[in-house]
């Protein structure tokens, strides 16, 4: 997305104005996220997949399992790659076109905040070690966008991952064969969820919506797994945080985290 | 995919399909309008197993610059395939194929939008196919149609569109994925019944002339068709009470 | 016999309103005999013009509208204005200072600077060029205070209401001052927070149902309930 120069100075001074007070321009309370909706299997021919709605920013992710070669220094674990696109049709500003770089972190955040939890135990996806694994893509699209892409997109791509299901393969000859209708649910460990957090002045909210994220002095995105613990973060924005700002946010991360993998847990718990 | 087709049976000793449709038979289809928050106008609709999301901007200003017209408006279109909309999963970046879509859709949609009172602007579509299951550019064709009316910009008329073909040697209507892979001919065509006008329209395949006459007529029929649901996605939006009291 | 339809009718693009030969006003297009509906809307045919009254669409300057605008960049003498259209508005320095005048860069930014939200009226708009506009009337100028809102430039006369009944009912129960640009643009003004954000759903509510039966009701209702 293009960067915007005019930052409409009466919205971020009315705001602050309604943060001073305790409120924020839709409503909700400092540290409330916008309601979370997420239906799974909307895309019944891929292998697993979700739509969430965040507020009004909406996000369909789809996994694709196929076989591939490992990586040359890690022959005994599958693949997992994560990848984000914000869709032109998503905002009047998305452009079409090589990804910018704030759609490279966010494809990069949301990545690293499953992979480094170890949601996927890729040690079961190996058909011949140094051969032949199982590489599971997760693909998220932003169809539209209202600010706090990292956390719904990142929603998206773990409820997709958890009703995945993964074919088998036999290898015959060197080559993997697929043997039919003998599915099974992907080896999961952990559910990472992401809460996202911005700073306008003082202030620290809860899951911006693209008003509040235009006028945020800085990020961050936390990523607890369920015991938790903190498995991955980003901060962004041209700003910076104090420490006790950023004790304060990894409290959040953890409190908001586990409502939230409430939520994630009830929802996917019909696709398995 | 060639060890496929000896298997699958494009028709039965009783005229059935291989999905259980008679030779005139199009998919179910359904479609919604302004269903996204951002977009001017939008559109998504499941025809068959294809799931395909419509999103239209403007008239809005043009970059670069060298770019817009003096005299009216232009045209963008912008035809998208997800990485996970596909059996095997596809590259996002975008392949030659969807680049040739794009461009027949949007010669497609030129004679119905009048974009003459908007120089020095764009109207930009995009067509974002989310599961994919054999004519694609038909069913992204009549999503951009609803889009474009949701957006407000001014049209002749909405193009609708389906795709005729032949598979074991009979003309069959709307042509699935199976047929397209292991059929004989696949033909997309985009109407605008109002004008009478054919504004899209390839091959794939071989055909009789007389074949080739039949083919389009049979699917002219399947676009009508697709023409009232497209219409009924904007009456339910725009026209109805919506009250449930 | 021809029969004139002073009935106003839901059509489509594509629709048939009348082969009657009547002036052709806006969104119809005229193909052979037959008068066509461009746009989703009301086919509106009276005894000599034929036109629809569009339900959507992006706004388009008319010459005298009162619009609400937000300064982009100056460039030469004049002030750029995103009026939420795909047209910028210009505003001529002259308009500010005087006829005649040639202020400088500095001085405007002075006047009016990038960010600042103007009220102004459509002063001239053919489409060769980017429409002009004025606020050289005593009612129009620098808007201060105000958190600003867009809808659809359709939905405005909806929201102005009958002789501004609506607006003036929203403003009468939240203590809220409404500036209503006729391209879609909003300015809310209150000092309470609670009438501010009881306001900013009223206009919501409008923006969303603006076609639906009872929406002065339903409007009227919120209002005078206690949360929004």
């Amino acid at each position: 997305m293009a960067n915007l120069s005019i930052i409409d100075k009466l919205k971020r001074s009315k705001i602050l104005d309604l943060l001073q007070e305790g409120k924020r321009i839709d409503d909700r309370a400092l540290d409330e996220p916008r309601p979370l909706v997420i239906d799974t299997g909307v895309i019944p021919h891929a292998n697993g997949s979700a739509r969430v709605r965040l507020g009004d920013t909406e996000i369909v992710s789809g996994i694709k399992v196929q076989p591939d070669r490992p990586f040359p220094d890690m022959g005994d674990k599958g693949i997992f790659m994560c990848t984000a696109e914000i869709l032109p049709l998503a905002h009047p500003s998305a452009e079409t076109g090589p990804p910018q770089p704030d759609v490279i972190e966010l494809a990069r955040v949301v990545d690293r905040g499953i992979r480094e939890s170890g949601m996927i135990d890729l040690s079961q996806f190996v058909l011949e070690k140094d051969k032949s694994v199982i590489g599971l893509f997760a693909d998220s699209v932003v169809t539209d966008h209202d600010g706090n892409l990292f956390d719904a997109c990142s929603y998206a791509a773990v409820a997709a991952i958890i009703t995945s299901k993964i074919p088998k393969w036999e290898m015959k000859d060197d080559i993997p064969v697929l043997i039919e209708n003998q599915e099974s649910d992907a080896p999961i460990t952990t559910i990472p969820i992401s809460v996202t957090m911005g700073r306008i002045g003082e202030f620290i909210i809860v899951d911006p919506n693209i008003d509040e994220w235009e006028c945020l002095d800085a990020r961050i995105t936390i990523t607890t797994n369920s015991d938790g613990n903190i498995v991955a973060l980003q901060k962004g924005g041209s700003d910076g945080f104090t420490l006790e700002q950023l004790v304060k946010c990894s409290e959040l991360s953890i409190t908001i985290g586990k409502k939230i993998r409430e939520i994630v847990k009830q929802a996917t718990e019909g696709g398995k | 995919m060639g060890g496929r087709e000896a298997n699958v049976v494009l028709l039965d000793e009783n005229g059935i399909r291989s999905d259980g449709r008679k030779v005139n038979e199009t998919r179910k289809v359904t479609i919604k309008a302004g269903v996204l928050k951002n977009a001017n106008g939008s559109a998504y609709i499941e025809f068959g197993g294809n799931k395909i999301l419509a999103g239209v901007f403007g008239p809005r200003d043009v970059h670069p610059k060298h770019m817009s017209n003096p005299d009216t408006g232009i045209l963008r279109v912008r035809y998208h395939m997800e990485p996970f909309s596909v059996g095997e999963r596809k590259k996002p970046a975008p392949s030659r194929r969807e680049i040739e879509i794009s461009k027949v859709i949007k010669e497609a949609l030129e004679p119905a939008v009048m974009l003459e009172k908007f120089p020095r602007t764009a109207v930009d579509v995009f067509l974002e196919v989310l599961q994919a299951d054999g004519g694609t550019r038909c069913a992204a064709l009549d999503a951009a149609s609803v889009a474009l009316a949701d957006a407000g910009i001014p049209m002749r008329d909405l193009v609708c569109a389906c795709a005729s073909g032949k598979a074991a040697d009979t003309l069959i209507l709307d042509v699935n994925n199976e047929e397209d892979q292991a059929g004989q001919a696949d033909m997309p065509i985009g109407y605008m019944p109002n004008l009478g006008k054919i504004t899209l329209l390839q091959l794939d395949g071989v055909l009789t002339a007389d074949e080739y006459k039949k083919c389009i007529e049979l699917g002219l029929e399947g676009c009508k068709q697709v023409y009232e649901i497209q219409k009924n996605a904007l009456r339910e939006k725009y026209f109805s009470s919506g009250d449930k009291d | 016999m021809k029969k004139f339809e002073s009935k106003k009718r839901h059509v489509l693009p594509g629709d048939f309103i009348t082969t009657a030969p009547l002036r052709l006003q806006g969104n119809v297009v005229l193909e052979g005999k037959r008068v066509i509906a461009t746009s989703i809307g009301l086919s509106d045919v009276s005894a000599d013009s034929v036109r629809v009254i569009p339900l959507t669409g992006v706004y388009l300057p008319k010459i005298d509208d009162l619009v609400i605008g937000t300064i982009q960049y100056i460039f030469g003498n004049s002030w750029f204005a995103d009026i939420n259209s795909c047209y910028q508005g210009m505003l001529l320095g002259q308009d500010v200072f005087g006829r005649g005048s040639y202020p400088t860069t500095s001085e405007m930014k002075e006047r009016l600077d990038n960010g600042d939200i103007i009220y102004a009226k459509i002063a001239n708009s053919d489409r060769q060029r980017e429409p002009l506009i004025s606020i050289a009337d005593q009612s129009l100028g620098k808007i201060d205070s105000g958190e600003l809102v867009k809808i659809s430039p359709t939905k405005i006369p909806r929201l102005i209401g009958k002789h501004g009944s609506m607006i003036q009912s929203i403003e009468a129960s939240t203590n809220a001052t409404i500036t209503v640009g006729q391209n879609g643009v909003i300015v809310v003004s209150c000092d309470e927070t609670n009438g501010l954000l009881k306001a900013l759903a009223a206009i919501r509510m409008v923006d969303e149902q603006a076609h639906l039966v009872n929406l002065t009701d339903k409007v009227k209702k919120m209002l005078e309930s206690d949360g929004v």
